[in-house]
């Protein structure tokens, strides 16, 4: 066949065709075949999930499943995921856990541990040069924080407890590597922000208040893991090898936080005595402090949790981010908690 | 030498005449059928609930929430502080502003590009290479030289808008016949009025075809240019309604864009058969 503009013209056609036939085979989402599959979205802080990444503790317990890492930047990120069905298990604040539970996302997610009640990673910081040096004088000026995020609810959390009204400050939804920035030329006067954009903005700043005072002053934030409740259903043997690797690495934190410095070091490319700073910033609490009365509780005596879930999903509903606040016993229902799998 | 260009003689205007398509009246007919066609596709879709409303909403949630964030009275004046109008507002005068400054950077580049061979062999590569940048690639840059406020947004979407202006302008006027030129030239024209009287005419089709193309693809990069303190426009309500997978207000959005986008460009479309009224006659 001699090569002439139109044989080269539907050679090209045929391009597309091709590469279509491609798609679809490795992304099929049924846990079919003799290989179960596990979806993992994790979040790249300094946290006790990392270790389990980093020594495949959960791909030794479960030799004949395929575990799926994905990092994502963000839990409102991940519960897109979990609306597009694609991620089983996820660890993820609780402002967007409040949210994911509200109509009119209402993910069929529960959350099946604590893996930390952030301490002082997040806080309210405001520049030297702007003046501020309390929350009330923030009234008229810029504070920015990422919207939808745990530090957002923090920030407006700090606010109401100072009697500031958040209407009376102006607040900038910016990401954490623009918000430093926006610091730098001096853009905004304050920001709440995590680690590690968190250091660099206090070498020149005010702490004004953190999380970890917010926790104590009863408006907590967290870091959960969450799986899919049909998911649960039908994978309680992965459920439990979760809950054990995460409770042994939570374990560690305390009594070897060396050994989970450098593997955070190593999953975040940060050096190890910055990942052994960043973990030091916040609460671990085992799983038997976690089924204790302030956390999860137990069936016939639920704890707070649920309460403190449903503070953030009111503050959620003020600013028309959710339809509506579903009553205590929706979110008592979402809290599995370790050890209700199982089965103790 | 445009008065002989706009009365052409009555044998050759029947001509064309023949060839133009279907009678506007028809078209937009066919047009909205088929536009509601789609709306009752998706109603149907939507009533099916094989997705849940949350994934796909219905077009009666997306009419709920285009009354919802019109109204001022609603509890958050619109949507997180702004009303659609008052947002689309922002976002066209961003728009505005980049395209326009864009387009005068354009013209002036292309045109001496244009005129003067030296000029193109070194700065084509220049302008070809800005082209190719995705915008939110180097917003990030922006935002660390000129801060969060305005200049970010502007400077984005003139830097998005201006090389296919230059581009088309460049070429517009290499390409303009060049006994045109020595006509007037043998008439005794400075060069200044050979640009003004037959350059610029000549290539008016070509650099207004490139100025559509320059606002839409400045008007698609409003919403890159907004994800940094973009709150109070179009896009920044699609960004933070993502945020809380508020897909109804994200598809609301969507939809603004792309209507007032078609309007925007069917306005250029009806200033370039003004302007060039030569155009497919010739």
């Amino acid at each position: 066949m001699s090569v002439t503009r139109r044989s080269v013209l539907s050679l090209l056609a045929l391009g597309p065709v091709l590469a279509a036939c491609g798609v679809g085979g490795s992304s099929s989402r049924s846990s079919s075949g003799s290989e179960r599959v596990v979806r993992v979205a994790y979040q790249n802080f300094a946290d006790s999930t990392l270790l389990v990444k980093d020594q495949g503790t959960l791909e030794k317990a479960l030799p004949d499943h395929r575990i799926t890492w994905t990092a994502f930047d963000s839990g409102a990120s991940i519960n897109t995921a979990f609306l597009g069905g694609a991620i089983d298990l996820a660890v993820i604040g609780s402002s967007p856990a409040a949210a994911a539970l509200c109509p009119p996302l209402n993910i069929p997610y529960k959350v099946i541990e604590l893996l930390n009640v952030i301490g002082d990673s997040e806080a309210l910081v405001a520049r030297e040069a702007s003046g501020v040096t309390k929350i009330a004088d923030l009234v008229g000026r810029k504070v920015a924080a990422p919207f939808s995020s745990t530090a957002h609810y923090s920030l407006l959390a700090a606010l109401r407890q100072a009697g500031v009204d958040p209407a009376a400050v102006t607040l900038v939804d910016l990401e954490p590597q623009n918000i430093q920035a926006a610091w730098q030329r001096g853009d905004i006067d304050a920001a709440y922000v995590w680690t590690p954009v968190l250091s660099g903005l206090q070498q020149d700043g005010v702490t004004l208040t953190d999380s970890a005072k917010l926790a104590t002053a009863g408006r907590p934030t967290l870091t959960f893991t969450v799986a899919r409740t049909e998911f649960i259903d039908g994978n309680a043997e992965v459920i439990a090898k979760w809950l054990e690797a995460t409770d042994h690495a939570i374990g560690l934190i305390k009594t070897d936080p060396g050994v989970v410095a450098d593997a955070v070091a190593r999953q975040i490319g940060s050096s190890k005595e910055d990942a052994a700073a960043q973990l030091r910033q916040n609460i671990y609490l085992t799983h038997a402090e976690q089924r204790g009365p302030d956390y999860f509780g137990t069936k016939d005596a639920p704890g707070q949790l649920a309460n403190r879930l449903r503070d953030a999903a009111e503050f959620l509903h003020d600013q028309k981010k959710i339809d509506a606040v579903p009553d205590l016993e929706t979110f008592r229902a979402a809290l599995l908690g370790p050890g209700a799998v199982d089965g103790e | 030498m445009s008065q002989a260009l706009a009365d052409p003689p009555a044998d050759t205007r029947a001509a064309p005449r023949a060839r133009r398509p279907a009678p506007g009246g028809r078209t937009l007919l066919v047009r909205s059928g088929a536009v509601l066609v789609l709306i009752a596709v998706w109603e149907l879709l939507a009533l099916a609930e094989i997705w849940p409303p949350v994934v796909l909403p219905g077009p009666g949630q997306v009419w709920h929430q285009l009354l919802a964030t019109s109204d001022t009275a609603n509890g958050q004046g619109g949507y997180a502080g702004s009303t659609l109008l008052e947002r689309l507002g922002v976002s066209l005068r961003r728009v505005g502003y980049g395209s326009a400054y864009g387009v005068l950077l354009g013209v002036g580049l292309g045109l001496v590009m244009g005129l003067v061979p030296l000029v193109r062999a070194v700065t084509e590569p220049a302008v070809t290479f800005l082209r190719a940048l995705p915008p939110l690639a180097y917003l990030s840059l922006l935002v660390i030289w000129f801060g969060i406020d305005e200049e970010p947004k502007v400077y984005l979407l003139m830097i998005a808008a201006f090389p296919p202006v230059a581009v088309a302008t460049a070429t517009a006027v290499t390409g303009v016949n060049r006994q045109d030129v020595e006509a007037v030239q043998a008439l005794d024209a400075g060069r200044g009025h050979v640009i003004a009287s037959v350059v610029l005419p000549a290539s008016a089709p070509e650099i207004i075809t490139g100025v559509r193309l320059a606002v839409g693809i400045a008007y698609s990069s409003v919403v890159a240019a907004e994800t940094v303190n973009g709150a109070d426009g179009i896009g920044g309500m699609v960004l933070n309604a993502q945020r809380y997978n508020q897909t109804s207000v994200v598809v609301l959005g969507l939809f603004v864009i792309g209507i007032t986008g078609l309007l925007i460009d069917s306005a250029i479309v009806v200033v370039q058969r003004v302007l060039s009224p030569w155009r497919g006659l010739v």
